[in-house]
């Protein structure tokens, strides 16, 4: 893999790359580079399918990470590719003319996590949550229990016990 | 481009395989082998931590009383009930599961037509899956939270032994915060604490870097942080959920990296304040961890505190009972120092029944409390014992705290198996290698390893200080010499402790006799009270069993004006006394408001 990260360093200006296996490799490459190294590596090193994309959210950073995965099918051999986005201005370039796959992926990031793709095919439509009006969820500051708590009505008769005081009663009855 | 081509046709060699669908799928249709069905909870693996409660993003799941468990002390005696109206089957209970007690099972097809059936215990209330095998199970090397403790720096043996220097160094940040982070909050320590303190809070607070924060929290609840941060018999840890797949927290270390981490100068700003002046005077018979307590709590209510201690310092026990190495008394001095900010008034060489009559307390003063601790030693009274050359541990512990030049000779026998026989073996070892260059100290122990009172890192500390522990030895006599002089102890191999009743009744082989050579033999078998002070009036009319003061749950005696509180009460545990202290405070300033009539200046 590191072969293929210092040949695509002679031809572009490149991140951190991290050697996950003999099979897989991750480079950080920066937004407006992203174009660029996909084309070379679709047309020059056999990485014709991409497999996915995803985006992580480092909240504590202030960012996103998005992350293509390409796949040489013939060599078995795959290859992340890392985008860093601003947080607060969440918005990258859409690839669907690249490969009309990425529409479908777009529009699921644009719905999770509020990434924008402009220009991507149907990436404002519901993907999966119908009428959805929160936070997008995927987002780490959404918060799960309280969306939950509030959306789906608590069967009644329900009653929880804090363990602590539960245990501290039988084991100190005397107090108050 | 060749193999794309080809490629359909690759598909030709699964043509014998056998097939991957299921032959009826109308009547059977198993879940996948790791699929995750309704749950299964092995209820005595359970420690009802509530863990899986805090951790459902649905609030699917109730921790329920299951009258059956109720066994208090071992767990919560609470199981989890699920609501599978909201469960998502995500399986974050199964992963964060302390004990590893939650799976699931690859059931899913179960039908009722009553919704209600759809909420209930697993493990407890009986379903067909309970048994079963395929399903969601954490992988075995998975883990949400890290197994081992943060280690622990502290000094060598040979580093130590020549010296009564601490021996724990104490958490750095790094170490703390690793530590802290294992904690899942479930707060079973709380609850065995026998002064409840807010342990997830104040370990929360070391996460933040808040440790003013966290000095309030411990405060609150313990004005012997600094001294339980060291010492604490900490049955916290012997309850916490991290033991059953790792190590317990260290929650008495990460006690001491908060009292560490805030300058001493800061310490009464942090934890003062008090109420206005009531006018009501207390009295208090030690300055020990129960009696300053109770002293700080009252002071804080606004009463007027005069504590009377018999020894020159303050701390009783915890300073005349454990050795420097493991509670410095310049730590124990500041948290005293900081309960007299409150305007505790202490009176040191003060012993009552001697310099102060027991009666004029109670004329003078509107409460008095008894927190005098377990002072005198217990004798074998074996043959020999009142030899010279025969000591109590507590009387030698109290002479090297008070600086008392004490002669140990080259060899040295102690009797008794328990933390204090640790102490005093540990402690005349330390003076042996001062005077001699080397340890000569055989420890006879009446337990054998296996059921062994000393706590077991103080065992293995004592071994690796070149000191002989022999366990399963019952003493028989002092052999002394012709001269009258002491060479040594007889034991035999102990049998067993307690006879068929339970009661303490050793018996012995006695074909298995040795002889332990040593000119000192030091009896640390256990302590009791001085309770010479209270006069025979008192000693008359107060209420008594097996020579300990009889009290109510507040910790009052028979008698309206004078509670006891401590060791002296409960036996010995520091924690317990400082609970005690609470409790007593509480029920003195209930009492005393009450009888407001009564004050006298």
């Amino acid at each position: 893999m590191r072969e293929l990260y210092e040949k695509l360093k002679t031809r572009f200006p490149l991140g951190e790359f991290t050697d996950q296996r003999d099979n897989l490799g991750f480079i950080t490459v920066d937004k407006d580079q992203l174009r660029p190294v996909l084309y070379h590596l679709r047309d020059h090193e056999g990485f014709s399918h991409l497999v996915l994309l995803t985006a992580v959210d480092w909240i504590e950073e202030d960012r996103f990470q998005l992350t293509y995965l390409l796949s040489n099918r013939t060599r078995s051999v795959d290859v992340g590719l890392r985008v860093m986005l601003d947080r607060g201005e969440p918005v990258m370039e859409t690839i669907h003319d690249i490969w009309p796959t990425a529409a479908t992926y777009q529009c699921e990031l644009r719905e999770m996590f509020g990434i924008d793709f402009p220009d991507s095919p149907g990436v404002m439509d519901d993907f999966i949550l119908e009428g959805w009006d929160d936070l997008p969820p995927y987002r780490r500051d959404f918060d799960t229990k309280k969306y939950s708590d509030e959306t789906y009505a608590h069967r009644e008769g329900r009653v929880t016990h804090d363990p602590a005081e539960y245990m501290k009663k039988q084991l100190y009855p005397d107090e108050v | 481009m060749m193999l794309d081509v080809l490629s359909p046709f690759r598909a030709w060699k699964n043509l014998f395989r056998d097939p991957v669908t299921v032959i009826d799928p109308l009547n059977d249709r198993p879940g996948a082998a790791r699929y995750r069905g309704f749950h299964q909870n092995d209820v005595d693996l359970c420690i009802g931590c509530g863990t899986c409660e805090a951790i459902c993003q649905n609030a699917a799941i109730d921790m329920v009383p299951v009258k059956q468990l109720e066994a208090p002390g071992k767990d919560s005696g609470l199981r989890p009930k699920i609501d599978y109206g909201r469960c998502c089957w995500c399986a974050l209970c199964v992963d964060v599961c302390m004990t590893g007690s939650l799976t699931m099972s690859n059931e899913y097809k179960w039908v009722e037509s009553d919704p209600e059936k759809f909420r209930f215990i697993p493990g407890v209330d009986k379903k067909y899956w309970d048994d079963a095998e395929l399903g969601y199970h954490r992988p075995e090397d998975y883990h949400l939270t890290p197994h081992t403790r943060a280690e622990m720096g502290e000094m060598e043996a040979d580093e130590r032994i020549s010296n009564f220097d601490e021996i724990v160094y104490g958490y750095t940040r790094e170490q703390a915060i690793i530590e802290a982070d294992r904690c899942v909050s479930c707060g079973l320590c709380v609850a065995t604490c026998p002064a409840h303190m807010s342990i997830p809070d104040y370990i929360a607070a070391i996460r933040d870097g808040d440790y003013e924060g966290g000095l309030k929290l411990l405060y609150e609840t313990n004005p012997f942080s600094q001294v339980c941060g060291r010492v604490c018999t900490h049955r916290c840890e012997t309850v916490c959920s991290a033991q059953h797949e790792g190590d317990p927290i260290a929650i008495r270390w990460l006690k001491r990296h908060i009292t560490d981490n805030v300058p001493a100068e800061k310490y009464a700003e942090i934890i003062g304040g008090k109420e206005p002046d009531t006018g009501k005077k207390i009295a208090i018979i030690g300055a020990g961890p129960a009696g300053l307590t109770t002293a700080f709590d009252l002071a804080k209510m606004g009463h007027k505190v005069v504590v009377h201690e018999a020894n020159s310092g303050p701390g009783g026990m915890a300073r005349y009972g454990i050795p420097e190495y493991r509670m410095p008394y310049d730590v124990l001095d500041h948290e005293v120092s900081v309960i007299e900010s409150l305007g505790v008034e202490i009176k040191y060489n003060t012993r009552i029944g001697k310099d102060i009559a027991m009666e004029e307390l109670q004329k003078d003063y509107d409460a008095v409390l008894l927190s005098i601790g377990l002072h005198l030693g217990r004798s074998t009274r074996i043959i020999g014992t009142d030899n010279p050359a025969v000591a109590k541990a507590v009387d030698l512990l109290r002479d090297i705290t008070n600086g008392k030049k004490v002669k140990v000779p080259e060899t040295v026998v102690v009797i008794g198996g328990g933390n204090v026989a640790m102490d005093i073996a540990r402690s005349v070892a330390r003076l042996q290698k001062q005077t001699y260059g080397e340890v000569k100290l055989t420890v006879t122990a009446l337990e054998d390893f296996d059921h062994f009172l000393a706590d077991p890192e103080e065992v293995k500390e004592s071994f690796e200080e070149g000191i002989n522990i022999l366990d399963a030895r019952g003493p028989q006599e002092i052999v002394i010499d012709d001269k009258g002089k002491v060479t040594g102890l007889r034991t035999w191999k102990v049998k067993s402790i307690f006879d068929e009743d339970g009661r303490f009744n050793p018996s012995y082989d006695e074909t298995d006799e040795i002889i332990h050579e040593g000119t000192l033999v030091i009896e640390a078998i256990g302590q009791m009270s001085d309770v010479s002070l209270l006069g025979e009036d008192l000693t008359e009319k107060l209420e008594w069993s097996r020579g300990r003061i009889v009290v109510d749950p507040d910790g009052r005696t028979n008698q309206e004006w004078l509670w006891a509180a401590g060791d002296c009460v409960h036996g010995p545990d520091i924690i317990h006394a400082v609970a005690d202290g609470h409790r007593v405070a509480k029920s003195i300033d209930k009492h005393i408001g009450k009888a407001k009539a009564k004050s006298k200046k």
